[in-house]
């Protein structure tokens, strides 16, 4: 399994260009080794502890939804791809055992793509900086039991989804509020939520007790596991032929569309019948709104639960929500195979641009509730118009040129060295800019504005030039 | 010797793409064509890396002849119709499809035919219904409906036709596939084993629906290690072999003396029959 996932990632872009993804890690967090002294001028290390270990734990979560992708394995296997989860079919082995070979695989394949070399990154630079090689090698366990327990609860509550809806929703709710009464009430302690981090709290360099941090770890040792058998049990594979009757909504959504005319229509028609029946929404919810509750409780947490002075705004804000929403563009180009649209005459970049068409109309609505909710709660109002506009022109940015690098294969593409540095740039960029100037907002309004002004028209003619751009480049391919 | 018959027709055809007006019941937008070449392909290579898929492939196809292109696994078949249909670009080579030229206008190539992949594929989440109008609208077809009636009959899919492609098996997603290349009715069809996964019954229906064709005008251009039905319905073909043409002619001349198809192909990819 190990083998596949390797050789999975690296058909697109080539074993050398997939292999240098790892270093490329490894150089960003030396780098970021290397000016940690500048970052803590500004943020205190604990907290860039604490956003270390959730974004780890979050990248979990993110890893550990196959239970739902295990689903599209098994049922494309009379498709180009076969994956081993099928072996069921043809060899004595169950399906819960490949499961956990998956979750097992998983866990080896991103430790080593990720964690393993941005430890080895701040080792690296550890001679220079001073660090010591215990305080890593202690980052490294609570980074790696943070990875474990995000990617066991996104197991179970992916194979709970399969089983029963109400009871994902049910296990989210509970989730949710075990989040919101820890930011609304300060209780229960994050610790609690999320074990691993009682660990790190409790370790150099954050803090210095032992028998403390052991219980933790041992918590979140014995969470992860417990979830992660858990979920083992709870795996049903659903694949029978379904003998259910489906109303022709093709038509219905081609007349709905009628604002669009010629191939886009009954190509955007077809995306949408495909969005609703391949029940991509649940998909969505994962790495589209969730991320969000989390980046608006960040942002809330920071500036009322830990009462930090930093000028989080509803401008930062929606360049985040501009930037995270690229997610869906990603979940568009995995709900079905794309071949059969070789035998028509339809080109790849013509269904890129449908595709960024449905991203837009999907994501618009979620994005501009999300802005004027946190604008709100901020009380913002006035700001709003801004964070709107800002929203619009990231959004439309970060599709274009996620599209016009990843064409129709982002995942694939994304752990091409290449491409995932260009696309870092690409969007790091602006963000630093966009959130320099957001906090800025309140110290200088003229100079933050005119700065916003003019990243946000870099952006646009960036978004013209892109998209042009994607004829060029995509014209050629195959799909 | 077979090797007599070696890109004979590639040499033969100058006249490519000069086709004169006739009435034809099928489809031939904008062009119009007699007894001359509708395909021709001229020294196609096909690299993949290092692995040259298609060495030097040179055939050429005339109205109304139903073609058979054979030979072994991985010789190269489904990469010669994907080049020539415009899916996959040619490493060199000349390629003109019905006085098009796929090389340049692989999209317009599209348009103008039919084809039948070697691996049934019709979109996971569409009904067979749905299919038939998505592939209707993006042709941009009129009597849409009618057509679809027509075929969803013809294939016997009336009843699953509210059944989305996940959900049917591998022989109804094979006839939904021969559906959506027939549906426009093209001059040229191009098929990639079209009789797989079919039961004896639609194996028949196909032949008899493809014979029809022809007599009206069509030509077929058809991949198929099914040897039997390949040589009761090929007036000619073309054998390869490691990506090369091994032989090709007529079908009368190539069995003169009795031989199978079977026994030539085993003759041209050099194995014995063992039953000689």
């Amino acid at each position: 399994m190990l083998k596949e996932e390797f050789r999975t990632h690296s058909s697109y872009s080539g074993k050398g260009r997939f292999l240098t993804f790892p270093l490329f890690v490894f150089v960003l967090a030396s780098l970021s080794g290397l000016t940690i002294d500048k970052m803590t001028a500004t943020v205190p290390l604990s907290q860039l502890g604490t956003f270390a270990h959730l974004s780890s734990f979050l990248y979990g979560l993110s890893v550990g939804a196959f239970g739902l992708m295990g689903r599209e394995y098994l049922e494309r296997r009379y498709g180009r791809s076969n994956y081993l989860v099928a072996m069921p079919y043809l060899l004595p082995i169950s399906f819960r055992t490949t499961f956990l070979g998956i979750y097992l695989r998983d866990a080896v394949f991103y430790v080593v793509l990720m964690v393993l070399p941005a430890t080895l990154g701040l080792v690296a630079v550890a001679p220079f900086m001073g660090f010591s090689l215990v305080s890593i090698g202690l980052l490294f366990v609570s980074v790696l039991l943070a990875f474990m327990l995000g990617m066991s609860l996104s197991f179970v509550a992916s194979v709970v989804y399969i089983r029963n809806v109400r009871a994902f929703v049910g296990l989210t709710a509970v989730i949710a509020a075990l989040f919101v009464g820890q930011g609304a009430f300060g209780l229960p302690k994050l610790e609690f939520i999320v074990p691993s981090l009682g660990f790190q709290a409790n370790v150099r360099p954050f803090g210095h007790d032992p028998q403390i941090a052991l219980l933790f770890a041992g918590a979140s040792l014995v969470l992860s596991v417990g979830l992660a058998v858990a979920a083992y049990f709870l795996v049903e594979v659903r694949i029978s032929i379904s003998s259910q009757s489906y109303p022709q909504a093709l038509p219905r959504y081609h007349s709905r569309v009628a604002w669009l005319s010629g191939l886009n229509r009954i190509l955007v028609a077809k995306e949408l019948v495909d969005l609703r029946r391949s029940g991509t929404v649940a998909k969505m919810f994962f790495s589209f709104v969730l991320p969000l509750l989390f980046l608006s409780f960040t942002v809330w947490f920071v500036n009322y639960g830990l009462a930090i002075p930093i000028g989080f705004n509803s401008v930062f804000y929606a360049a985040m929500v501009g930037f995270v929403a690229v997610l869906m563009y990603s979940w568009l180009n995995n709900i079905d195979l794309a071949e059969y649209y070789s035998l028509l005459p339809v080109t790849v970049p013509q269904l890129i641009k449908v595709r960024m068409l449905v991203f837009l109309v999907l994501t618009s609505g979620v994005s501009v509730f999300f802005v004027v909710a946190i604008a709100l709660l901020n009380g913002e109002t006035r700001l709003l118009w801004l964070a709107l506009v800002v929203m619009a022109v990231t959004s439309v940015y970060i599709v274009t040129m996620t599209a016009y690098l990843t064409g129709l294969k982002t995942n694939s593409f994304l752990f091409d060295t290449s491409v995932l540095a260009k696309f870092s740039v690409m969007s790091f960029l602006p963000d630093v800019c966009l959130t320099i100037l957001s906090f800025s907002l309140s110290a200088d309004r003229v100079f933050a504005f005119v700065g916003i002004a003019l990243v946000l028209g870099v952006l646009s003619v960036s978004t013209l030039i892109l998209y042009r751009g994607i004829e060029a480049k995509w014209g050629p391919s195959s799909f | 010797m077979i090797a007599h018959s070696l890109h004979k027709a590639g040499r033969d055809h100058k006249h490519v793409g000069r086709f004169r007006s006739t009435n034809l019941d099928i489809r031939c937008p904008g062009i119009a064509f007699s007894d001359m070449a509708v395909l021709h392909a001229q020294d196609i290579v096909k690299d993949f890396g290092g692995m040259r898929a298609l060495d030097r492939v040179s055939l050429t196809v005339q109205k109304g002849d139903f073609f058979g292109f054979f030979g072994p696994n991985g010789a190269g078949k489904t990469t010669l119709i994907r080049v020539l249909t415009g899916q996959l670009a040619p490493t060199s080579g000349a390629i003109d499809v019905l006085g098009v030229d796929a090389v340049k206008e692989p999209l317009r190539v599209k348009e103008l035919v039919g084809i039948v992949p070697e691996v049934e594929s019709p979109p996971t989440y569409l009904t067979a219904h749905e299919y038939l109008y998505f592939v209707g609208k993006v042709r941009n077809l009129d009597r849409l409906e009618d057509r679809i009636d027509k075929w969803l009959t013809f294939f016997d899919l009336g009843e699953k036709k509210a059944t989305i492609c996940k959900d049917m098996s591998k022989g109804m997603r094979q006839k939904l596939m021969l559906a959506s290349a027939f549906i426009h009715e093209p001059a040229l069809l191009f098929l990639d084993e079209p009789f797989i996964n079919l039961d004896p019954i639609y194996q028949r229906t196909l032949r008899e629906y493809l014979e029809e064709y022809i007599s009206k005008g069509g030509t077929v251009f058809m991949a198929s290690h099914i040897l039997e039905i390949a040589q009761r319905l090929c007036n000619r073909l073309s054998i390869v072999n490691l990506g090369k043409v091994v032989a090709q002619g007529d079908m009368g001349e190539l069995l003169k003396g009795g031989d199978t198809l079977e026994k030539l192909f085993m003759r041209s990819v050099g194995i014995g029959t063992g039953r000689e």
